[in-house]
């Protein structure tokens, strides 16, 4: 029954996770060997000393975090604590992960090294079917009235196994929408930043509070869809060169004080059918005028849409992202900022291709070089309104980047890049970093 | 797993989404005017709109605070005064005048207290050169001063207060030994004047047709429209740099102002009789009125940033009053230095004196690197004439009392 146990396991995560890069596979694989093992031994002893009934349920509840996981699992779901022998039991866990670099531009006046995130996460399963997951993270090392770090609760939720194939959650947690929002971690992606593509276009680490249905069919498909909070057009400020970096990072709420007069909704999908591959989509839209008196354009929204695939054959990992934002209604308020530099924009997208090859491996340890290219523009287009004030498209930002990853272990990576910025090359920088994840 | 348990735990599921959904899409309820609390005056800032308004405590026995902070404009005094200053003239026989533009009222219970901020500029205080804390300690000094009511000393204030029409409730209020300690009887009329500009909504209505864009209630004209848009451009007027045209957090409005000090160099006013002394400079910050910054010689120059709420009511305009019209002002701030020789007099060897009204020496202090200050004589101006009229066209509706047209 064990075997078989460990057999369905392994095919649930081949047929959920394709997309995982080989490498990573194997260290699931490994991680998930030494977890049946653990639990074997734990209900050995069990056995010994005082005899229980079997769970009524199998094992695979246990697992199911995986199964509902996203292409590349956070930490969270993976080391979520197994259950316990006994059905009631429950167990918590820690996870976490860490992301420093150094980072060297043309002006070396403006280097800097960082503790750019530490997150501690702790999870508790109560039973096999119901756990909480929580993550608090500090950013740039410290925090205080004077400095510019931060403290935030990335995620807090309850997610629930309503059977194999379906799972319910509520609370605050991260959007599935692209590859890098729910999987942020360092070892989970290439190049010692997060791409711009999912940080200036889909904002990351993007959550937000709701409810949500994660499904998964036999045929290899996951579905998600949910009620949230959304974004708050009234911190929009036209002056404030944030909103041109990251339009949507510029107001998202994080589940501080948000204001909820709109939700919005989510919805996506994602085929790992194929062994290796994985293909998906997915859209956000609500209201983000949140009902606020005296607001010159309540009945503004905005529409999140983005498409993926990743193919990993053989040694490569190969993969691309499209992503873009539409703002409407907006036009009264932005008449009212006319003049500032910092409109809200109609539209904005942009898009990646990346290809990986792990050149060597030997045991642990392996190495992977990358190369990156992004188009990318926050603010593609604006109300026809704005056009007479002189507004105009902004130019749209390129950036090659190409690098190594160095894992010292599947979730131990040294990295170092190096990324050209065609329109603004004076942001050309050299990076370092070192990210952990457990 | 039981089917019946799975149909549980979607139908809780699912309805828990339904009441979530519903409970977020009831649409709002009105709101009270912002600034316009429905509430009457307490009882204290009732006897400050008495005081406010009471010509009795005055030397002269004709001027109250009404006199410099017009209700009907906008709680200053446009073109009143010997000479039009803007001020209006004060003392026993109502001829001393004064030095500086009587400054609105309006939208000043907002101001911060004075400070530095972090980056070590001045900031916020009550007076053109923030010599005043608050309203309260801002409002018990006019009584005294020779060129405005000109009594002697809170002794003469107590005694002309007691005879006051309003002595029994002000008693009734503060003690009915009040006027028999003229500091307290002082402290107490300050803090009513205070009060009644704290409360009397007509302080700060929020009430322009610029607030009811901002809401959505309305919309520009497209000559408003792009008098905004030169208001905020940073390269073009840059005005909201300094007066801020969006809401700042927990104010109901733009107050068009960020409680900043700059140096303008705005021209001498031949007008104010105390500049027929070549050796009298008024310097703002750091003096003659201000004593505490004397030696901030870094400071001189540097006057308080006002609101622009009104600005249209009436000039003239700065803190010497030396433009009489809004145009003039405007015209002012874009060519004072591309064409300098408008502004300023020539001296005997035929340079012109730029910045003629302080002393060589703290001229160096005069804002010369923002937009629109930073050009040189013979640059095009930041904004031309056509654009001035635009962005005049804008602060037209930054009145207060504007109603919709039907």
């Amino acid at each position: 029954m064990k075997k078989t146990l460990i057999a369905a396991s392994l095919a649930a995560l081949f047929s959920t996770t394709p997309a995982i890069a080989q490498e990573d596979l194997r260290a699931e694989m490994r991680a998930l060997r030494e977890e049946v093992q653990r639990l074997r031994a734990e209900l050995d002893a069990v056995k010994k000393t005082a005899p229980v009934p079997m769970p009524s349920a199998p094992l695979a509840p246990a697992v199911a975090p995986l199964a509902t996981a996203t292409p590349t699992p956070s930490p969270s779901p993976q080391t979520a604590p197994a259950p316990a022998a006994a059905e009631h039991e429950s167990a918590t866990s820690l996870f976490g992960y860490a992301e420093l670099s150094y980072s060297r531009p043309k002006d070396a006046a403006a280097t800097q090294a960082t503790a750019g995130r530490v997150v501690f996460g702790l999870g508790h399963q109560f039973n096999e079917r119901t756990k909480f997951v929580t993550e608090l993270e500090v950013e740039h090392a410290v925090v205080s009235a004077d400095d510019s770090g931060e403290v935030a609760i990335e995620q807090a939720y309850i997610e629930h196994q309503i059977n194999d194939g379906l799972a319910a959650k509520a609370g605050l947690y991260l959007i599935p929408l692209g590859y890098m929002n729910e999987s942020h971690e360092p070892p989970n992606y290439y190049g010692v930043k997060r791409n711009f593509v999912e940080t200036a276009i889909i904002p990351t680490t993007w959550r937000e509070i709701g409810l949500g249905l994660t499904g998964n069919t036999d045929f290899g498909l996951r579905w998600d869809a949910g009620v949230t909070t959304g974004f708050d057009l009234t911190k929009w400020d036209s002056t404030d060169g944030e909103a041109i970096e990251s339009p949507l990072g510029a107001i998202h709420q994080e589940g501080q004080l948000a204001k909820a007069g709109n939700l919005a909704v989510y919805g996506a999908l994602n085929y790992n059918g194929i062994p290796g591959f994985n293909a998906g989509g997915g859209i956000f839209h609500g209201g983000v005028a949140q009902k606020q008196a005296d607001f010159a354009s309540p009945d503004a929204r905005l529409t999140l849409a983005e498409a993926h695939a990743r193919w990993t054959p053989g040694n490569w990992d190969l993969s691309t992202l499209y992503a873009i934002g539409q703002f409407s209604n907006t036009e009264a308020y932005n008449l009212t900022q006319v003049g500032n530099p910092y409109p809200v924009p109609k539209r904005f997208d942009g898009w990646y291709v990346q290809a990986a090859y792990k050149a060597w491996s030997a045991g642990d340890h392996t190495l992977s070089p990358f190369a990156r290219y992004e188009a990318f523009n926050t603010a593609r287009k604006y109300d026809d309104a704005l056009t007479e004030f002189g507004y105009s498209a902004r130019p749209t930002e390129k950036v090659v980047t190409a690098g190594l990853s160095f894992k010292l272990h599947p979730q131990v990576v040294l990295k170092t890049d190096y990324q050209w910025f065609r329109e603004d090359s004076t942001r050309n920088i050299f990076n370092l970093g070192l990210g952990v994840a457990y | 797993m039981s089917e019946r348990y799975l149909q549980n735990s979607a139908a809780l599921i699912f309805s828990t989404f339904i009441l979530v959904a519903c409970g977020g899409g009831s649409e709002s309820s009105g709101t009270a005017t912002p600034g316009l609390p429905n509430e009457t005056l307490s009882s204290v800032a009732a006897l400050g709109e008495q005081i406010f308004n009471d010509a009795s405590l005055s030397a002269s026995g004709k001027m109250s605070c009404a006199t410099c902070h017009q209700p009907a404009a906008a709680h200053a005094a446009p073109a009143s005064g010997t000479n039009g200053i803007g001020t209006p003239d004060g003392g026993p026989a109502l001829d001393v005048q004064g030095f500086r533009k009587a400054p609105s009222l309006r939208y000043l219970k907002f101001a911060p207290a004075f400070n530095f901020d972090a980056e070590g500029t001045p900031n916020g205080g009550f007076m053109r050169d923030g010599r005043f804390q608050s309203l309260a300690e801002q409002a018990g000094k006019p009584f005294f001063e020779p060129h405005e009511m000109a009594l002697a000393n809170a002794a003469e204030l107590a005694s002309k207060a007691g005879a006051a029409n309003w002595a029994a409730a002000f008693k009734a209020q503060f003690g009915a030994d009040v006027f028999g300690d003229p500091a307290k009887a002082l402290d107490r009329i300050a803090y009513a004047l205070a009060q009644y500009q704290k409360e009397d909504p007509a302080f700060a209505p929020f009430d322009s047709k610029y607030d009811a864009f901002l809401a959505g209630k309305t919309t520009l004209t497209p000559t408003e429209l792009r008098g905004l848009a030169l208001f905020n451009d940073p390269q073009k007027g840059n005005c909201a740099a300094c007066h801020p045209s969006a809401r700042s957090a927990n104010v109901p409005g733009p107050l068009f102002t960020d409680f900043s000090y700059d140096v303008l160099g705005v021209p001498r006013n031949d007008k104010i009789r105390a500049n027929r002394d070549t050796n009298y400079f008024d310097l703002g910050l750091c003096g003659p009125f201000r004593k505490d910054m004397t030696g901030r010689t870094d400071l001189c120059g540097a006057f308080k940033v006002p609101t622009l709420r009104n600005v249209a009511v009436g000039g003239p305009y700065f803190h010497n009053g030396r433009f009489a019209t809004l145009k003039e002002a405007m015209r002012f701030y874009v060519r004072r230095d591309t064409n300098p020789e408008e502004w300023y007099p020539r001296l005997p060897d035929g340079s012109i004196d730029k910045f003629d009204d302080l002393p060589a020496a703290w001229r160096k202090n005069v804002n010369a690197t923002e937009v629109p200050y930073n050009r040189k004589a013979g640059d095009a101006p930041a904004l031309n004439d056509s654009e001035i009229d635009d962005l005049i066209a804008f602060l037209t509706t930054l009145n207060d009392g504007w109603t919709p047209q039907h």
